[in-house]
């Protein structure tokens, strides 16, 4: 069975400068069908100057983040019907600088990342470009940080994240979270050094634990927990 | 100092105002003279600053003024530093400026306070 349903899509272009406006879509919406889908049947149906960015559509590369209904998720994990609304809006993700429409500039995020030093640190650096043997880990030690390295880096945590919207400043909930996967990691020998880089104004201590970060995730990520784990770690020094 | 001193201060003070404030409430409760109406018992302060100078006098419990004065400075101003950096959205380096000096003002004149009555005796 086909229904309509109204999408209520954010343009914005950058060439016309200005706030950006809503554009309303009538589609044809089938069981299964995702918002994604959706935006593309608009895209080749309707309107092809809408812009969205998409590449897997099963949820796994992370570049179709927006946000729908006021909640950030991933477009490709998101069922039409499942919303049970007859009018769906559908916007870009907060706390990034816009490209056009539903793209959004990820540079923020990975810029953070990237002063977080978000990669296995090791003294031995001849070693780590050309490793002579293997590194094992035990089980427990691979648990302490197993559910982080499920991120896709979507980026949805650092949208739906109130104190980046406040304070852009802030790491934010993906860098950090991703900087406690290397610091939990038995492998990794730049735990002092991480430790250092979000015990500053802008880092762990700026988390007011809102959880908007671990409620949007679409991977079951629980960033506000690594934050907090950090804390600790930082506390102890 | 580094950050996470300055928020382990911020922990520390935080359970200080705690303690410090309940000793304080405990205080008040056990020395104000009652009276028959909420009226009378809160607003009447005409009869407050005989009540609370026994208070005063007692060296321990002035002492646990003075540790409430103290947490409630260093605590406020430290979540004040917070708010206002983030609500204009960057570090100002005069606002923590007028925040210490803010602090100092309310620590030195408060101390002069609990002092002065301490001496009333
Ligand atoms: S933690 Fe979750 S929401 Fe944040 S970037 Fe990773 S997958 Fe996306
Ligand atoms: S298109 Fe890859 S996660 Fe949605």
């Amino acid at each position: 069975m086909v229904e309509k349903v109204k999408f209520k899509v954010f343009r914005y272009r950058p060439e016309d400068g200005g706030k950006g406006f809503y554009k309303e879509y009538e589609v044809p919406v089938k069981k299964g069908m995702t918002i994604l889908d959706g935006l593309i049947y608009i895209k080749e149906n309707i309107d092809p100057t809408l812009s969205v960015r998409y590449s897997c559509r099963m949820a796994i590369c992370g570049s179709c983040g927006v946000r729908v209904n006021s909640l950030e998720t991933l477009a490709c994990h998101t069922q039409v019907l499942e919303l049970k609304r007859r009018v769906i809006r559908v916007e870009p993700m907060r706390n990034y600088p816009l490209v056009k429409d539903l793209v959004t500039d990820m540079t923020p995020l990975f810029r953070k990342q990237k002063a977080l030093m978000t990669w296995l640190i090791r003294q031995d650096n001849v070693e780590q470009e050309n490793p002579t043997k293997q590194y094992l880990q035990s089980e427990e030690e691979l648990e302490r940080y197993l559910q982080f390295t499920y991120c896709i880096q979507c980026g949805l945590c650092y949208s739906a994240c109130p104190v980046v919207s406040t304070f852009p400043d802030f790491y934010g909930p993906q860098p950090l979270m991703k900087a406690y996967r290397y610091y939990a990691d038995s492998r990794d020998e730049g735990g002092e050094e991480r430790v250092r880089l979000v015990d500053r104004f802008e880092g762990v201590w700026r988390c007011h634990f809102a959880g908007s970060c671990s409620a949007v995730c679409p991977k079951g990520v629980d960033p506000a927990l690594a934050i907090q784990l950090l804390r600790r770690s930082a506390l102890k020094g | 100092m580094r950050e996470r001193d300055l928020m382990l201060l911020h922990y520390i003070t935080g359970i200080g105002i705690l303690v410090f404030g309940s000793i304080h409430v405990a205080t008040i409760f056990f020395t104000y003279p009652f009276q028959d109406t909420i009226w009378e018992t809160t607003l009447r302060f005409d009869s407050i600053p005989y009540a609370v100078l026994p208070v005063y006098r007692n060296a321990l419990l002035a002492a646990s003024l003075f540790g409430l004065l103290l947490c409630t400075t260093v605590h406020a101003m430290n979540g004040l530093r917070s708010i206002i950096t983030e609500l204009v959205g960057a570090r100002k380096r005069w606002v923590e400026a007028l925040l210490f000096a803010v602090g100092v003002f309310l620590l030195v004149y408060g101390t002069r306070t609990i002092l002065i009555a301490h001496s009333l005796v």
